[in-house]
Order: structure tokens, then sequence, then C-alpha cells
């Protein structure tokens, strides 16, 4: 199933032609760079020679990544070797000499990186999102996305915003992906959410059911998006979570909270979880997730519905 | 007492290396060597000068090795802490008194790991450029640590294609205009002579060797003592200094390896800096290379499908697991004897001027 994914394991800035960068996918390590185009290219982080990891290597003019151990060299693209500095001949190297690549595609913003490396490039998205942050938790993928289905405030925060534990909608598939509605309040006075009639703003959740990718959007009661972000928990080793993000607020924001989440940092992805509070955390929303995900899945695999030849 | 003469000397068809490349590369790609525990020998557990009256402790494959001298100056190397009320049940590897076999020389206190009644003082590596009986100075000894296991630190140190990318600050980079590399072995040892032909200068004979020249011709040999997990590294440069370090690797456990060093930098003058700085440069290239064997470590613990790629570079690392695994299955079919000498002089095979 993570094989087919795409997952963005890195922000662009991130990703530099000086110094190679190591990320995981779950238990694959992966070393990502840029070559001498720009281009992000992504190879297994281990060498085919001794099993060094390449990220402590470096980069050559040509774009090619040199391991640190004895300088074996590797296009980025296929991931053949293409140079043993100390062998000083030219001959070529047979093709089982390379180390694993995997397909790459940037845009947005991210850097995505899927293990299949001949998979077809995603839908382009050409969202531009300002503000980004990365943060590495100690939380397993799985948890961290229903902690943020049940209770947001336990992973991340939105300026001025309170989360409510009232929902407008429970977690739902809408085209292919797990849907919820939380309503929010102002972090002003006012009444107590259980005796609140009308919320101001809700925050609207669209997860991709295998990677957990994010779509935050905060909407004013007038539906007017003030805020939106993209977030990319990724799995990582010992069951860790990568979380990148992106974000942008909407310009012409009316309520003054609203304004004033132009002032400062207006989001924030938590490094530490409060355990004490997690792990007393209802399971409310998260409770149909898995489900819901392996009805998606399986009719993704099969032929497509109605909806999605539509679509 | 094990008598080497009176072993039969190995058969061709007994060298591990002499099979047909199928099964010699077969052998190659099975290299687990966490796996690989070696006994019936000794190991350089310490350097003379830091064991005194109060015990200290070292281990070889997390055997616990108490070691201390007596009034008379003689040495105990014991399985338990004399204090220790609470001692584990006696091990097969020591006597009636819970004492490991131990033995002085080179500077050195070696512990005998294996059937006690085998330790034979001819186990003991032949190390040219160390005195007999110790008294190098301080200055010249050193311990550094690796989070390894042993046989990757000296496969690491067999390849010195290494050095010129990971150790480039210290020794020079790969920039030269010819690399030969010869392997030689028998059923105990390794060793490699690397020649280069107008090799970038070291940048620590530079700064510190007085060496003014752009290119230097290299000479430098890696002898491994298999079962001792001990290697010898001798340079040759010229211009520069020769370069007599003695680089034990004694697996503390199978994934954590203690060099208790010593370079013999008494063949340089003592005006040149470089007499006192070499044997400091330890504690850097000890760091370098452990960047890379630490992370290797845990990649080769468990059997793995995918083959290590090799290049012709790699013959010495290749034949050094080849040679490390058939020691292996010998000792798994009990057969413990050395088939050939350790301690005879090898000054010729590294091909050793004396000072
Ligand atoms: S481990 Fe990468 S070049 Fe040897
Ligand atoms: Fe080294």
């Amino acid at each position: 199933m993570t094989e087919a994914a795409w997952w963005a394991v890195a922000r662009s800035e991130e990703i530099s032609a000086d110094k190679p960068h190591n990320v995981d996918i779950g238990d694959q390590p992966v070393v990502l760079w840029r070559d001498d185009k720009k281009v992000v290219r992504a190879l297994e982080d281990r060498c085919p020679h001794r099993r060094a990891p390449l990220s402590l290597g470096c980069i050559l003019g040509n774009g090619a990544i040199q391991c640190g151990y004895h300088g074996w060299t590797y296009d980025g693209a296929s991931g053949q070797l293409i140079d043993i500095p100390n062998l000083k001949s030219d001959r070529k190297f047979p093709p089982v000499y390379k180390a694993r690549p995997f397909a790459v595609h940037e845009d947005a913003g991210f850097v995505r990186v899927c293990l299949d490396a001949k998979a077809a490039a995603p839908a382009p998205d050409d969202r531009v999102l300002p503000l980004s942050g990365t943060s590495i938790v100690a939380l397993d993928h799985e948890h961290w996305i229903a902690a943020l289905f049940d209770d947001p405030s336990l992973v991340l925060s939105i300026k001025g915003v309170r989360f409510s534990p009232y929902l407008l909608t429970e977690l739902s598939e809408q085209q292919g992906k797990l849907v919820l509605e939380r309503s929010c309040q102002w972090a002003s006075p006012h009444w107590p959410a259980p005796f609140t009639s009308d919320f101001p703003i809700s925050l609207r959740i669209a997860t991709d059911p295998v990677t957990g990718e994010t779509d935050l959007t905060l909407l004013d009661d007038e539906f007017r998006a003030l805020f939106r972000a993209v977030l990319a928990p990724v799995p990582a080793a010992r069951g860790v979570t990568q979380v990148r993000w992106r974000a942008a607020l909407s310009p012409g924001r009316h309520h003054l909270m609203a304004k004033a989440m132009g002032i400062g940092t207006p989001f924030r992805v938590f490094d530490h979880v409060d355990g004490a509070a997690l792990r007393v955390l209802k399971p409310s929303a998260s409770i149909h997730a898995s489900d819901l995900r392996e009805s998606i899945v399986t009719r993704k695999s099969g032929p497509p519905t109605a909806q999605e030849a539509a679509a | 007492m094990l008598d080497v003469q009176d072993n039969p000397a190995p058969e061709v068809h007994d060298d591990p290396i002499a099979v047909d490349p199928r099964q010699f590369a077969a052998k190659v790609n099975s290299w687990l060597p966490h796996d690989i525990m070696l006994t019936d020998a000794w190991f350089p557990l310490a350097h003379s000068f830091a064991v005194a009256k109060k015990p200290i402790r070292r281990a070889v494959y997390s055997h616990p090795y108490f070691i201390w001298r007596k009034p008379d100056g003689s040495l105990v190397a014991a399985e338990t802490h004399p204090n220790d009320q609470l001692a584990a049940k006696k091990s097969e590897y020591t006597d009636e008194a819970g004492h490991y076999p131990v033995i002085e020389k080179y500077g050195y206190v070696w512990g005998w790991l294996g059937k006690p009644e085998n330790a034979a003082p001819e186990h003991i590596p032949s190390i040219p450029y160390l005195p007999e009986d110790g008294g190098l100075p301080l200055h010249m000894l050193g311990t550094v640590r690796f989070d390894c296991c042993a046989p990757l630190s000296l496969e690491n140190l067999i390849d010195l294609t290494h050095a010129d990318f990971i150790h480039a600050d210290v020794v020079g980079d790969e920039k030269m205009d010819k690399e030969t590399v010869e392997v030689f072995h028998d059923s105990e040892t390794i060793t490699m002579v690397r020649t280069c032909v107008n090799k970038s200068v070291a940048p620590i004979m530079k700064i510190f060797g007085g060496v003014r020249d752009d290119v230097q011709q290299v000479r430098q040999v890696i002898r491994i003592y298999l079962r001792s997990h001990a290697a010898i590294a001798y340079g040759r440069f010229s211009p520069g200094d020769n370069v007599q370090l003695f680089h034990p690797c004694v697996p503390e456990t199978r994934d954590r390896t203690r060099l208790d060093y010593a370079m013999n930098t008494s063949n340089v003058k003592k005006t040149n800096l470089f007499r006192y700085m070499m044997p400091k440069a330890s504690y850097k290239v000890s760091r370098q290379d452990s960047s890379m064997t630490s992370p290797q470590s845990p990649r080769y613990m468990r059997p793995e499908k995918r083959k290590d790629l090799h290049s012709p570079l790699d013959e010495a690392g290749q034949k050094y697991r080849v040679l490390m695994l058939a020691l292996a299955e010998r000792q798994a079919r009990g057969d413990f004897t050395y088939r050939d000498n350790v301690s005879s002089d090898c000054s010729d095979i590294i091909g050793y001027e004396k000072a």
C-alpha cells in the first residue's frame, strides 16, 4: 500500500544542492538532494557497496551523489553507479551496480517521494502556501492522525482559535478523503462551548486515507476561508512521525480576532504531545477512521465508482 | 599446550580463498560479522601502564576480565572482581580459581579467551616495531572506541581507499597517478599492501612533519591477526616519516570495539612536531571512521537478501571476510588449532625498515 503512495517527505526549502538530506518513509531511509539542474533526487539512503548512509556523502558539481566512505558515485535519476574514483578507469559498470532509486515530484512547496520508482506523477498542485514548518513528533503516524481527529489542540494550534468538542459532521468519506468539521470559538471571553448556540468558526479537516496528508480549512460562519494549511505527516523510524506543513492566511479577514491572526505566528504543529492528556483522550471521531480507510482503499484498488468515473 | 610445529601444513584445498569463484563470492556475501565469535586467541586488553594494584575491568564478547597486579608485579586476569559477593557461575574460559591466562608483551596485557590449556605464548601476534618489553612514552599510546562490531572496524581499516575520503583532511585525498593493492594471507592473517604513486601529501605531514612537496610516494601495509582482531598499520612515506601503528580492535561486545593503540613515532626526529602530533591524530581519525562504521553496524546484524557490491579494490576486504568465516566454521567443528604461526617475525612480510 505504501509502495504506491506519494509521501511529502520534505519542504522545497529543506533540500539543497549543497548537502544531502536524510528522511524516512517508515523504516525506509531516503536521501534527498538537488542535482546540478536543481531537480530533486531520491535514492535509498544506503550505499550498496558497504551500506553506509549516502546522506553522509556529498553532492558533486555534476549533480551526482558521492558516498562519503569510499567515494562511489551515483546518478540521481537512475541510481546507477557512475564512478569509483580510486579505480581511475572510465569503464562502465554493470546495471546491477546501482543504488535503489525512488520517484520524486516537487510542487506547491513540497517534495514528494514514491517508493515505486516507476510511479506516475501525482496530480499537479498549484497552491502557494508561504508559511511552512517541520516538526518531528515522538508519536506514531496512526495515533498522530487519530489525535488530530479527536482533539487537534493536542497536536497543533491556530492563533486565536479554540477547538470545541462539538462536530458539525462526524468523520465520513468525501471524494476519497476522510472529512470532518469541528466547531471552534475565538479565544476571547464568551460562553463556554457546552452552552454556545452558534459557533463563529469551524475547522474542516480532509485527510488522505493512506498518507494522512491533510487539508485544514478554517471557515467563518459565512463560509469564508480565513486560513488554510496542508499537513503532511510521514511515518519515520522508531514510530516517530515527521510532520511538514505549509499554510496561508486568507486576505480580507473581517472579525477582529481573524485580523489578529496576522500578527506573530498564526500556526504551529507541536514537537511534543502531552502524553498524560493523550492517554485519556476519548476516541471519538477517529473511531471510524480505520473502517473508512479500508473501504476507500479497497474500492480504489477495484473498479472506479460511478462518482469517481464522473469526476 | 598446543604445538604449532606439530600441525600438518595446510593443504591447498584447505585454503578457503583458493576455491571456485562462485563459492568464494557466496561466502563474501554471507558476511554476518555480528555472528562471528572466535576463541582461542590472545586479546590486547590493556596497555601495561594501565594495570596496577586496583583491578580494571575489560571485556571480550561480554566476558568480564578484571585485571590487576599482585604485589610482586605479576598479573591476574579474573572473571570476577575480588569484591563481588554475587559472582555468577564460572565460565569454561577460566581455571579453577576463575582466572584467565594472561601474559605481558609489547607493552600490553594480553588476556586469553578460549580453552585455558591451549593458551600458548606463540599465539601472540608479531609486531615488529613495538619493543617486546613495552616502555613507549605515554604520548604514543591512547584509547579510542567504536560503536560497531570489531570485524567491521577491521574491514574499514583494510580498505584504505576509505582514508582518501573520510580522512582526506589528515592523510590526503584520492588524487594520485596510480594505486595498486596486493593481498597475502594464511589461515591466521591477512596482509594488504597498497602502493600509491604521486599521492597528495598527507596534510598532517605538511603541517607538522615538515614535508614541503605536493606529492609523495606511499606504501601502506595493513596486516590483521584474525583471531586477536588486532592489526598492524605500517606506512612508508617518501618524502615523510614512516608511520608505525598497532591497531587492535578488541570486541568488547559484538557491537562495541575498544582500541588501545600504540603509535610508535620514535623513528621521527625529537625536534619534529610530527612525533607528538601523529599519535594524537587517532582521536580525530577514529571519529571519522566511526561516522561510517557506526551506522553500518546495525545493517550487518541480520541476514540481508541483497548482496554488497564489490570493486577490484575490495580484494582484501573480501578475503578478510572469507578467512574470518573459515576460522569460525573450523571452530564450530571443534578445530581450534593454529595452522599458521602468528608470532614469527613478520618484518619481511610488512617490509619493515628498521630505523
Ligand atoms: S560504502 Fe559507499 S562507497 Fe563504500
Ligand atoms: Fe579509517
